[in-house]
């Protein structure tokens, strides 16, 4: 498939917020983005005419319940079928922050069985307690599974910002350690959280911002279509976005946000 | 029929609660001799059902699908019929 | 004889007796019906009753008070002040709009008449910008009261059809350390009102996805029960879309949340000073914050917006209804008739005056030609918000209200814009401080580890970090700098996509010079948003002025606020900086007295390209130093005489001529590339610039004092060290554009002081060469981020 004949599709619901940038992004890649109303879709019945599905960040439905849960269920009441259809045909589909808890509250991720009816891990609320917009260093682990990381190398480190409350990665109690190591097993894990040096955080504030489980910052499906973090790639995407551009020469054009979504372009264009 | 539910959805023993831990030193250090807080979510809704048992299946179903995350939540509630 | 009639309607409706009630009665009734009115106001509303031979009813009382409310009217800005060098008529005429109307500049689009200032920008787009205080109701319930400050800036931005792009927030509380036993009865603990303020800032914020982007805190004493909130908001907005225009035909639209008994008497509660019993009595007036329907009804504004479907537009803020239809009605030369029962209502039994003044959140009112209703109405549903039609406007200039099919109001247009001017008396004691004596420290590191761990100055970087900064991604310059987190002087936005120009944005706060001279705490004030602005490459200013103060029907509060008006014009003028938006906050007193003269400039400046902007840190060992602009001996209400214990006596001027030539010098250095870093001296003065260049930057600097350009008397280190005059700057320069430099500083005092080292020290010489200050960046910055952490 040729580049401008790529179709995403950004969706949003009350509360969401990120999706302006998110769509800036794919279009400075040269592809179409849309940011899409999930009624929308619903009334239209087109989810499948896209080829890429993404959710954006920001507060969905007021985070109320918990963080991303009442969109998620929303989804798959309303969307189940193509949605299922949508991932089986292998598309990509990608959640950052608010989206990655809805992923996750949908039981697409980490999707051990594909989809599960009832979520298999949580983002639970920081620890250190509270809301957090900060920079962060990411540690790429993925060994080629996850196809929105295709450009970026192993153990390269990443620097992206995160803005949240609700971020810390858990798995239930009793399975912590088999999911990990299925996670594992699967070349799911893709981000760890690092210092600036690489070194893993080892679950210590500040270089892990939340106190997730095994300084996970993102994981990806068992196929590596779908992928979700909660750091935002697209708040990272051009070189006057990064925190010390000033302290520079020359300033970058871009930032390392951009590896994510030229992978995922890259994907498109490449499969279909 | 018409019943009057109260969910409780909180967390799982295990798992830390950073709102409570929180909470429990704003107490301690408005002076309240404060041991231990915990932090747990309840709504209180109204529902149709045909019977008690019917009642009690649909809560069950509403806390597993959304209330509750059973990675960490554990979820009890009481239900009582409206007249 | 009752002075309340009940009617016979099928609903709570008063007739209210009036004409014939006698001067007691008239304050009695301003009284219980909370119309917060004096006997004067009471008066002109009799008399007009009498005219008509009818008795007035509660919501066309209600009505009255609240549109006559200091809040919505601004009696004490618009009326006259009687002083010993004879009256001013309008203080706001005199003084605030003066300055703007003698610069007249083409930029300035809309100033002072709307919800919000607008500027020119780019590509066609204008920006919009407001800053509102929310300090009494932030006194009464912290978190509510911050959040809804929050979100009724955004509907100001959003009530010019603008799309709000970011927010600022400064903040004054009480010591946080504050003794627990010494609080006044009704007062909250500072920590409390802290903690609920800052949650409530960044949860209306962040849940809308709107960058907060500057601001700053304050500590001050007199803030323990009163709390000083400042919110601010800035929009885009293409010109060609600006409509308010309105013609009688047209449907008016009540757009939003429901309407509740939340926020009545909000107005006439921030028109009032706040007692013990406040918080009971007050309760009801706060209202309840929801962001994610706020968001939604951005969306669905803008639409309307683009597709050009609206004929006006107006915020829902203090008095409601009451004052949105009214000031909409009088500025489009129409009337107004409206079905009150229409208004959707969160409960029942909500009393018509109740539902007309009700200050429920997350609401606006469209005006909409009624071709374009169906297509409106669309917009709305699509993205779940409410929009019901309540009535239309008419060509009689006349407002008619009613409910259920009674009629429940009709009251002039004109009447109501017409309130009884008052006047106020000022009279200015020149408070009779003293400077200071003790004897020169021979060692200055302990001092600068404590200014810099002193609450105005120390990082705010726990605070910041919980407001998202950096939504929409179009931050260029965050408020905190680089990997150590320094204190950015303003921050830059780049907000349209096809153009590289960046909006500036940066504010200046003195309240302790506030304490000696009114006059030069606003001059300083502006001098310091300017200056703020200006550090990072910022130009073309447009300011907004906020003031809170106290009781101005006291003759010493009008005193101070006049003598600050009088700064305002003069400075204003003298920079070229018009101002274009601003708000007052006064009864600014609680049972611990009356609040310091608090002045909150914000500054909007432009940069041509954002890729140009300087940030604060130093980049490079061996590049230099240099300071410009003159150092004075003005330490009175410095936060070295404060850390001290003194108040002192002589406060920073700004020297105008010199002043603006500075700030000119130092744009136009930028735009040549000659410099590397530039940071402003304010609170803390040379000493906390320096100190904050070098940790941020992560690189030592060793300063010489001698060289630092300043008058004759000035020769102890510990005052050039923390003088904090105006209009100076720290700047790094490369060795190799030294010459550059220093050309285009022709005309200004300036001088090379130190250099950049690799060593990461800060070392300090004196006059005599004799070290004053030797520390490391670790210990510099463990003083300065110790204090809230981060």
């Amino acid at each position: 498939m040729k580049k401008e004949d790529v179709r995403i599709c950004v969706m949003r619901v009350g509360g969401t917020n990120c999706d302006a940038e998110t769509k800036r992004a794919f279009e400075d890649l040269c592809v179409k983005a849309e940011v899409v109303h999930l009624n929308q879709i619903v009334n239209r019945k087109n989810l499948l005419s896209y080829d890429a599905l993404v959710f954006p960040g920001g507060f969905s439905f007021g985070d109320y319940v918990r963080a991303g849960a009442i969109w998620a269920k929303g989804i798959a009441a309303k969307l189940g079928r193509d949605l299922k259809k949508f991932v089986e045909q292998e598309k990509p589909v990608l959640g950052i922050c608010n989206g990655f808890q809805v992923l996750v509250e949908a039981g697409l991720l980490p999707g051990f069985d594909r989809v599960s009816e009832y979520p298999q891990a949580a983002l639970a609320t920081n620890e250190p307690t509270g809301y957090r917009c900060k920079w962060v260093h990411l540690k790429h682990e993925n060994s080629g599974r996850c196809i929105f990381t295709q450009k970026i190398p192993k153990r390269q480190v990443l620097r992206i910002p995160i803005a949240h409350a609700e971020g810390r990665f858990i798995f239930p109690r009793e399975q912590e350690k088999e999911y990990l190591q299925r996670l594992l097993d699967n070349d799911q894990l893709v981000f760890r959280y690092c210092s600036q040096e690489g070194e893993y955080a080892g679950g210590a504030y500040p270089a892990n911002p939340n106190g997730a489980f095994y300084d996970i910052a993102g994981i990806c499906s068992v196929d590596g279509t779908i992928f979700g973090l909660m750091p935002h790639p697209e708040r990272a995407y051009y070189g006057w976005q990064l925190p010390d551009w000033t302290r520079r020469e020359q300033v970058p054009k871009y930032g390392d946000g951009k590896l994510i979504f030229e992978s995922m372009t890259e994907y498109l264009t490449k499969k279909f | 029929m018409e019943y009057r539910v109260r969910v409780e959805i909180s967390l799982k023993s295990g798992h830390s609660d950073p709102e409570g831990e929180t909470t429990k030193k704003a107490l301690f250090e408005l002076k309240y001799p404060v041991k231990a807080v915990n932090v747990s979510k309840v709504y209180n809704i109204r529902l149709e059902a045909t019977s008690l048992k019917d009642a009690k299946g649909k809560v069950e179903e509403i806390c597993r699908r959304l209330l509750a995350n059973p990675v960490k939540d554990n979820y009890e509630f009481e239900i009582e019929e409206v007249k | 004889m009752s002075l309340y009639i009940k009617t016979d309607v099928p609903f709570e409706l008063n007739e209210i007796r009036l004409p014939k009630a006698n001067n007691k009665q008239l304050l009695q009734i301003s009284k219980e019906l909370e119309l917060g009115l004096n006997l004067e106001e009471m008066k002109a509303i009799q008399k007009h009753f009498a005219m008509k031979g009818r008795n007035p009813t509660d919501v066309e009382l209600q009505t009255i008070g609240q549109t006559w409310s200091e809040h919505c009217h601004h009696k004490t800005f618009k009326g006259d002040v009687v002083t010993e060098n004879g009256t001013i008529k309008s203080l706001f005429q005199t003084y605030i709009a003066k300055a703007t109307m003698e610069l007249n500049p083409d930029w300035c689009l809309s100033v002072f008449e709307d919800n919000a200032g607008i500027i020119n920008f780019d590509k066609g787009v204008a920006l919009a910008a407001k800053v509102e205080t929310h300090n009494h109701p932030s006194a009464i319930e912290p978190f509510g009261g911050a959040a809804t400050g929050v979100g009724g800036v955004i509907r100001d931005i959003l009530g010019v059809w603008a799309e709000p792009i970011a927010c600022t927030d400064v903040l004054g509380f009480g010591p946080l350390n504050f003794e627990h036993d010494k609080l006044p009865v009704g007062v909250k603990h500072p920590k409390y009102i802290f903690s609920g303020v800052i949650s409530g800032i960044g949860c209306y914020g962040n849940n809308m996805g709107i960058p907060t982007v500057n601001g700053a805190i304050y500590f001050d004493e007199t803030y323990v029960g009163n709390v000083v909130v400042y919110c601010g908001c800035i929009g885009t907005l293409p010109k060609d879309k600006f409509v308010k225009d309105a013609k009688p035909g047209d449907i008016i639209l009540l757009v939003g949340g429901k309407t509740g008994r939340d926020g009545i008497h909000g107005v006439t509660f921030a028109s009032a000073e706040l007692t013990e019993k406040s918080e009971e009595i007050s309760r009801p007036a706060v209202q309840i914050a929801n962001p994610i329907e706020e968001e939604k009804l951005k969306r669905a504004i803008i639409e309307v917006r683009d597709c050009q479907l609206g004929s006006s537009i107006t915020d829902l803020g203090g008095g409601g209804l009451s004052s949105a239809i009214g000031e909409t009605a009088e500025k489009s030369g129409c009337g107004a008739y409206v079905e009150l029962e229409k208004v959707p209502l969160k409960r029942m039994g909500i009393a018509p005056w109740e539902i007309y003044i009700s200050e429920s959140q997350e609401r606006m009112l469209l005006l909409v030609p009624k071709k374009n209703l169906r297509e409106v109405l669309e917009k709305f549903e699509s993205e779940d918000v409410k929009a019901t039609p309540i009535g239309k406007f008419i060509k009689d200039k006349m407002l008619k209200i009613s409910y259920q099919g009674y009629k429940v109001a009709e009251i002039e247009i004109e009447f109501l814009f017409k309130p009884p001017k008052p006047q106020r008396t000022a009279r200015w004691k020149a408070p009779s401080y003293e400077e200071p004596r003790f004897p020169e420290p021979q060692e200055l590191t302990k001092d600068v580890l404590k200014i810099l761990s002193s609450p105005n100055v120390a990082s705010k970087e726990s605070v910041i970090r919980t407001y998202d900064h950096e939504v929409k991604g179009n931050t260029a310059l965050k408020p905190l700098q680089g990997r150590y987190a320094g204190p950015s002087d303003a921050a830059v936005l780049k907000p349209l996509e096809d153009s590289w120009k960046g909006v500036v944005l940066s504010c200046g706060m003195n309240p302790n010079y506030g304490k000696i001279d009114p006059y030069w705490m606003a001059a300083s004030s502006i001098d310091e948003a300017i200056r703020n602005n200006t550090a990072v490459g910022g130009r073309r200013i447009a300011l907004l002025d906020n003031f809170t103060w106290g009781n101005p029907e006291k003759t010493d509060r009008m005193s101070t606020l006049v003598r600050a008006c009088q700064a305002c014009y003069k400075f204003a003028k003298g920079f070229e900086t018009p101002f274009i938006s601003g708000k007052d906050s006064l009864y600014n007193e609680s049972p611990s007295g009356p609040i310091t003269p608090t002045l909150l400039i914000t500054a909007v400046g432009l940069i041509p390209d954002v890729r140009k902007t300087v940030s604060m840190d130093v980049k490079q060992a061996g590049n230099l130093i240099y300071i410009v602009g003159q150092t004075y001996p003005e330490l009175g209400g410095s936060e070295y005489y404060k850390s001290r214990g003194f108040l002192g006596k002589t406060i920073p001027e700004v020297r105008i001529s010199q002043a603006r030539k500075i700030m000119k010098s130092i744009v136009r250095a930028v735009d040549l590339g000659c410099i590397k870093t530039c940071h402003d001296l304010s609170e803390g003065g040379l000493a906390v610039a320096v100190s904050e260049m070098a940790f941020t930057g992560d690189y030592g600097i060793e300063l010489h004092l001698k060289n630092v350009p300043r008058s004759r008397s000035m020769q102890r280190n510990d005052f050039i060290l923390f003088s904090e005059s105006n209009s100076r700057f720290l700047v790094e320069v490369q060795e190799k554009r030294r010459r550059d430099f220093q050309a285009l500083m022709d005309g200004v005092a300036f001088s090379v002081v130190g250099r950049v080292q690799r060593k990461r020290r800060l070392q300090v010489y004196g006059s005599d060469e004799s070290t004053v200050v030797d520390a490391s960046l670790v210990e510099l910055r463990k003083a300065w981020k110790g204090t809230f952490g981060g």
